[in-house]
């Protein structure tokens, strides 16, 4: 892949860099893979998240609902209501998928007699 | 741009190296604005049920030379699975094809707002058997061959520890999170086991886990080699076309973020992460303990050396809990991706794969 240069050849400048780069990119990946092992940047994320989560859910929720209300005056299917038909689907789906099912059955049942009836003669014989 | 000890470069040598780096940054913004052309393998779509679907891949080994028993491959839950099937001449799928399997690909889909309550309980006991009938009815095997890789790995392990006599002949895990016990093993453990860390409140809000959260966390384990010395490798082979094809598959894999569905994501951090229930014993799918004893399945764990997402201690102790008379474990070198998809991953993961699968696939 990349080519470093180790030999310090002081006629390489582009490489002399390339080498001190990979050197000091090593050094700091180290770094923050150590840092971001710590229980501090844990909780500090952490704290973060949830900073963000209870300052917007009430925005969110507003807005959700002004939406609703403003769908539901146009006469348009709201976020909700699209999604219960979409999980009215699923479980459609999920019924043909059983009668399916069923049918691969009664279709393996149906192939084995008949397998076995074409056998019966050759072996007979 | 090298000097040599007797000479400084004239102006034909700048200009050179000028030309190049053009021609590199030329390179570059068309990796950055376009798509590589992915999962090239012929295949036939044969099931789907909600935004999952199943596939069959075309063989290319006449059926009297094949293996007789399928193989069914199941990815994580939250990126696409066609890195299994990166592009032509570096796919483990074509691979597998290639030695006479009969592959099927499980994709669960794109969950969308209707999915947020999706979990594991279905992932598992829902999508999972049934495509598994399918694949029965369509390779006429009542055994098949199961390879779960990530969450995938979690997935089929759940199903393979509940239903134990539905064919499953063997089971392969690929960078398997199981185990969860060590709380200093790995950032994902430490962040979410920290108590101001609250998936609910996360899910509540969201719905379903936004993909570039996902993408996010998983960066920021490895912050610098993501963020900066990927383009940097990239940028030190711009001229290279084989480092360059394979870099453009891999961030076109990479930046197609899909979210976790909002319940799947809940119970991996609060009944998985924090709780450990699957090696405690305590977890209940569907009303249903799953006891890992209950594992018969010939076991091949795949661990990655260098996972920083599922270090080798949450794959490793599943193997004393299982009853499989049959089980190994194997250790490859490299990361959790790059084991599979890397460039080294044809020699040094699939043929290992691919071995111990043969033996016991007729």
């Amino acid at each position: 892949m990349s080519q470093k240069n180790d030999n310090g050849n002081l006629f390489d400048p582009t490489g002399m860099i390339k080498g001190m780069r990979d050197a000091s990119m090593d050094s700091w990946a180290k770094m923050m893979v150590q840092l971001v092992n710590t229980d501090a940047y844990s909780q500090a994320t952490g704290a973060m998240m949830d900073a963000w989560l209870t300052t917007s859910t009430p925005f969110r929720k507003a807005l959700e609902s002004t939406m609703t209300q403003v769908l539901a005056n146009l006469n348009m299917p709201t976020r909700s209501d699209v999604v219960g038909l979409a999980e009215r689907l699923t479980n459609i789906e999920l019924r043909l998928d059983d009668m399916e099912a069923k049918l691969d059955e009664a279709q393996r049942a149906a192939r084995k007699p008949a397998a076995a009836a074409k056998k019966e003669p050759k072996d007979a014989a | 741009m090298t000097l040599t000890q007797n000479s400084l470069p004239g102006p034909a040598e700048i200009y050179a190296e000028l030309e190049r780096i053009a021609e590199g940054a030329k390179t570059l913004g068309r990796l950055m604005s376009t798509k590589a052309k992915l999962a090239q393998t012929p295949k036939e779509l044969i099931w789907t049920l909600n935004k999952a679907k199943l596939y069959r891949y075309a063989p290319v080994v006449p059926e009297a030379k094949r293996h007789g028993i399928p193989l069914l491959l199941v990815f994580a839950i939250m990126n696409r699975p066609y890195v299994l099937d990166l592009r032509p001449g570096h796919s483990f799928v074509e691979y597998m094809l290639r030695h006479g399997y009969d592959v099927y690909l499980l994709d669960w889909g794109i969950p969308g707002p209707e999915d947020k309550n999706i979990k594991f309980d279905d992932y598992a006991m829902e999508y999972l058997p049934r495509a598994i009938r399918k694949v029965k009815a369509v390779s006429g095997s009542d055994e098949f061959s199961m390879l779960g890789w990530c969450l995938g790995a979690l997935i089929t392990t759940i199903y393979a520890s509940l239903r134990p006599d539905d064919g499953l002949k063997n089971l392969l895990l690929l960078t398997a999170p199981l185990d969860f016990a060590n709380k200093q093993a790995g950032g994902f453990v430490r962040w979410t086991s920290d108590q101001s860390f609250n998936a609910d409140k996360l899910i509540d809000a969201y719905g379903n886990m936004p993909g570039e959260l996902i993408d996010y966390g998983a960066k920021a384990l490895k912050p610098v080699e993501n963020y900066v010395g990927n383009y940097l490798n990239l940028w030190d082979n711009i001229s290279n076309p084989k480092v360059v094809d394979a870099w453009h598959a891999m961030n076109t894999w990479v930046t197609e973020l899909i979210p976790m569905a909002g319940g799947a994501y809940r119970q991996l951090i609060n009944e998985f992460y924090k709780e450990n229930r699957l090696m405690n014993g305590t977890l209940t799918i569907r009303g249903e303990q799953v006891d890992l004893r209950k594992l018969r399945a010939n076991l091949f764990n795949v661990i990655a050396e260098a996972d920083h997402i599922t270090p080798s201690c949450q794959s490793e102790g599943v193997m004393d809990k299982v009853s499989s008379a049959d089980k190994e474990l194997f250790r490859v070198r490299g990361g959790h991706i790059g084991i599979m998809a890397g460039s080294g991953a044809e020699k040094n993961t699939w043929p290992h794969i691919e071995t111990w699968l043969a033996a016991r696939s007729d």
